[in-house]
């Protein structure tokens, strides 16, 4: 009974923390319509600047937790005013790409800032946090603790008392359902949205503050992962509804947590499996199981068809001789540029391009999957990790030939794409997001370390082809491995353009507008949902393989989970719907990541890292995505094709001169 | 224009309007008096619904002139309108469904004191029959389309509106729960508010409005008494030029 009084009086100040941001994940999502990746990089951000100010001469705990209370609301009121309330009401998509992209490079920019990590803050209220300020059965409760569970206690009370309130609280309940209803009911939308931002944006700073001082570790990025992932499940079992359950499902899951880690003894082969992935098979059992989850985005805005339609696609607005143009140039075009890379271009610039256009390969499955089955999945990475290391454990250790080997690493991708696509088959949405990203965390904490797949840290060689179809590439390495590993990318480009273009891209759109209709239409949407997931799947790993390749060697560290949303963010906001969106953005992200390389590594005393500040420049490109959410590219042909038809047809075309006139 | 009046409730001089490249208003002029009972009518695409979203402010105005209860409105915000006296009721239900009744009649009736809010929540809880009254702890997304649309108009009335305008009040309804939704309007123009209703069919008008504005591509092409029904089904079927 001590024993277990201990571990439950341990506990609870996670459980407090869990709670907070549980509570903050369902006060966006039913205000705003937002489910907010961001809140542990908010949360995270916030302590940082607690942790600064008391390093840099703020005396006391509480000031400087009153300074990051200001600093806080005064963010989530810039991010509505600079980026939430851009996107029209109705597109849940651009919202989730905008929350990701914020989660991407957030902690980026203040890693950037705040190179070394900062060190333990105190408490708010307790100069000395970890020195037992009570006893309860001989049990510590320390200062730490206090402070965790009394703040959440304070600012839940705060909390229920202003939704109460006729003048906040049905306001913020009705403007999820139709910002523009609510505005017809003589409220401001942009306040009550703006508001309810605030709160959530305070709410994190609280949440990471206090977090933070129990965990008594470090102020890492790495350490928010498992607070989003909890509070991820907590707000799930609410069903993103219901605000008392998401804060007991939140101390809950920490006191479960907590004891596992108690009871389950360290040196038991148990404990590193089940202890990280604990909340994350609690989360994909909800999603499976939860009804409400599974109907989470069947509302739709009434007043939804007063925004605008999206714009007409490039394609239909080129001239004839345009496309005949580019019918009759495009291989001669792609001959003059390959044969320009193996003359001209240095070895490093080689090996980028080829990266670059292994990742267009992982980037294509994006295309399908999110582009044109409207699924936003965070697991690609994961699928090109599991292509990758069955490429790497079939060439080193059974020795077959290393393309076959890449062959057998896509379909043992696609039927882990099979594994994902069974439970999505209830989904749609939001929720798909949350399963994948819960699949990709599961796949970095429990598959990738494994020694039967990535042989540890020390990782597992990948050779590259020496010769294919009588060709020998050994002589020219890294220029015949551009060769082919474009070759193969045009191929896997070509096959997601038929699928674009044919009765199946067809049927996939209809699937993605009214799964309802389509289903009416005679469309088989289990079959397609399921064809589409092992699809897309089979070119991430395929992707995974060349990439792999390009690397010559494959660890635990290569397929993290964290490039996941990066990757996702980079595609959808460059072009998710056409081939050269993936192209365009495989081959960005690994020129200018090369490019930044030769920087200077220090600038002024800040470090900077090449990946980071890629990531940074690629990220920014989401907040375009509110009003361009048809991708950069595409805005791009579209400017260029009206450009084209005045200058060749000396005319407007009836839809170019129609969109001049907007 | 036939029935003017001295002060206006809502003018359009020449209002342009579009949905991002798609133009839905083309240089519409019309006016409608305090006071005045208008049906707005015309095919599928003509602009009806866009002329109510303009009024209101949902959908701004690209150029021309709007004035609304006396004041030029081009880009007004809706909230503020509504605060001015200007309700909407748009195409569908135009309640929230996941608020209860008494919820979304709360939100409907503003006021600018506790009192008045008391007041007009009273009044509107009031206008509801026996049924809806006893079910005011029951979310609306629970009703049956009728039910909804008659809370929607009740909770419209209760926000004592000096201009109301009405976007296919009685699409998708029973024939009894029509009636039942055009009374509560008629009421409403009783008690002497500017009541524009978009519809479709002639007979619905005719006892409740005194005029027609017919439309066609964004246009006012036949404006008339709404008894003139030769008329206004000549400008419908497109056999009659602008008037």
């Amino acid at each position: 009974m001590g024993v277990f009084f201990g571990y439950v009086l341990a506990s609870i100040p996670y459980g407090c923390a869990f709670s907070l941001v549980a509570v903050g994940l369902v006060l966006t999502y039913r205000a705003t319509g937002v489910f907010n990746f961001a809140f542990a990089a908010e949360a995270y951000a916030a302590t940082v600047v607690y942790s600064e100010l008391i390093s840099h001469g703020v005396q006391r705990g509480w000031a400087a937790a009153i300074v990051v209370c200001v600093i806080a609301p005064v963010f989530g009121a810039l991010l509505d005013f600079g980026l939430f309330s851009r996107i029209a009401p109705g597109n849940r998509t651009a919202k989730t790409i905008m929350a990701l992209g914020l989660t991407v490079i957030l902690p980026q920019i203040v890693e950037t800032a705040v190179p070394s990590n900062p060190p333990v803050p105190p408490a708010p209220f307790f100069s000395t946090s970890f020195i037992p300020v009570w006893r309860i059965g001989g049990d510590p409760v320390f200062g730490s603790a206090i402070c965790e569970v009394a703040g959440t206690i304070l600012v839940l009370i705060g909390l229920v008392l202003l939704l109460r309130t006729r003048r906040f609280g049905l306001p913020i309940r009705a403007a999820v359902e139709s910002p523009k209803l609510l505005e017809l009911s003589g409220v401001d939308a942009r306040w009550v949205l703006r508001f309810a931002w605030m709160i959530s944006t305070a709410l994190a700073a609280v949440a990471g503050v206090l977090y933070q001082v129990g965990s008594g570790a470090t102020v890492d990025p790495q350490n928010y992962d498992l607070l989003l992932v909890v509070s991820i499940a907590a707000a799930a079992l609410a069903g993103l509804r219901n605000l008392p359950i998401a804060a007991l499902g939140g101390v809950l899951l920490g006191l479960a947590e907590g004891l596992v880690q108690g009871y389950v003894p360290s040196s038991s082969i148990w404990y590193p499996a089940l202890v990280p992935s604990l909340p994350f098979l609690f989360l994909l059992v909800l999603l499976i199981f939860h009804p409400t989850l599974r109907h989470l985005e069947d509302t739709i805005d009434p007043m939804a068809s007063i925004e605008p339609p999206p714009p007409v696609p490039a394609v239909a607005m080129r001239p004839p001789i345009v496309d005949r143009t580019i019918r009759r140039m495009r291989w001669p075009f792609l001959g003059v540029v390959v044969f320009g890379v193996i003359l001209f271009v240095p070895a490093d610039w080689t090996e980028a391009l080829t990266e670059g256009a292994a990742l267009s390969i992982v980037f294509l499955s994006i295309t399908l999957l999110t582009g044109l089955a409207g699924q936003l999945s965070l697991a690609q990475w994961m699928f090109a990790g599991i292509g990758a290391f069955t490429t790497a454990q079939l060439a080193e250790n059974r020795h077959w030939p290393i393309l076959l080997a890449a062959l057998a690493g896509a379909l043992v991708a696609g039927v882990a794409g099979l594994v994902a696509a069974l439970p999505a088959l209830r989904l749609r949405g939001l929720p798909v997001a949350l399963l994948t990203l819960c699949l990709a965390l599961l796949g970095d904490d429990l598959l990738f370390p494994t020694s039967w797949v990535s042989n540890g840290t020390s990782g597992v060689p990948v050779p590259r082809p020496s010769s294919i179809f009588g060709i020998d590439f050994s002589s020219v390495d890294s220029e015949g491995f551009f060769v082919l590993t474009v070759v193969v990318m045009i191929a896997v480009a070509g096959i997601v353009h038929l699928l674009l273009r044919g009765t199946t891209g067809r049927a996939l759109t209809a699937v993605h507008a009214s799964p309802i209709g389509a289903s009416s239409s005679g469309v088989q949407i289990r079959r397609m949902t399921i064809l589409v997931f092992m699809l897309s799947a089979s070119i991430a790993g395929l992707g995974g393989a060349f990439y792999a390749m390009n690397q010559q060697t494959v660890s635990q560290d290569s397929f993290v989970y964290y490039f996941g949303p990066i990757y996702l963010v980079v595609v959808v906001t460059i072009g998710a719907t056409t081939v050269e969106g993936a192209i365009t953005a495989g081959m960005a992200f690994a020129l200018i990541n090369n490019a930044l390389m030769n920087v200077p590594q220090s600038v002024g005393g800040t470090q900077l890292h090449s990946t980071a500040l890629t990531v940074i420049l690629l990220s920014l490109g989401a907040f375009t995505y509110a009003k361009h959410p048809e991708g950069i590219v595409e805005y791009a042909k579209r400017r260029l094709a009206k450009t084209v038809f005045r200058a060749v047809e000396h005319n407007d075309h009836p839809l170019v001169s129609a969109e001049d006139s907007a | 224009m036939a029935g003017a009046l001295s002060v206006s409730a809502l003018v359009f001089q020449d209002v342009h309007a579009q949905y991002g490249p798609y133009k839905a208003l083309n240089g519409l002029t019309a006016s409608i008096a305090e006071g005045e009972s208008v049906a707005i009518l015309g095919r599928n695409g003509a602009g009806k619904s866009t002329l109510a979203r303009v009024a209101s402010g949902l959908v701004p105005v690209a150029s021309g002139h709007l004035s609304v209860l006396g004041r030029s409105v081009a880009r007004t915000a809706p909230h503020v309108l509504a605060r001015m006296g200007v309700v909407h009721l748009p195409e569908g239900v135009g309640l929230f469904s996941g608020l209860t009744i008494e919820e979304n009649l709360v939100l409907r009736v503003g006021g600018a004191s506790r009192s008045a809010r008391r007041r007009r929540l009273a009044m509107a809880l009031g206008g509801l029959n026996d049924e809806l009254r006893s079910r005011r702890r029951t979310k609306a997304g629970l009703l049956s389309g009728g039910q909804q649309r008659l809370v929607a108009v009740t909770a419209a009335l209760a926000a004592e509106p000096r201009l109301l305008l009405c976007d296919e009040p009685a699409l998708g309804l029973s024939p009894v729960a029509g009636d039942e939704v055009y009374a509560a309007l008629g009421r409403a123009r009783d008690l002497g508010c500017a009541l524009v209703v978009i519809e479709t069919r002639l007979d619905r008008i005719e006892h409740l409005c005194s005029r027609a504005i017919v439309l066609e591509k964004g246009v006012a092409v036949y404006d008339a008494t709404s008894s003139d029904q030769g008329g206004i089904l000549d400008a419908l079927t497109g056999s009659r030029g602008v008037s």
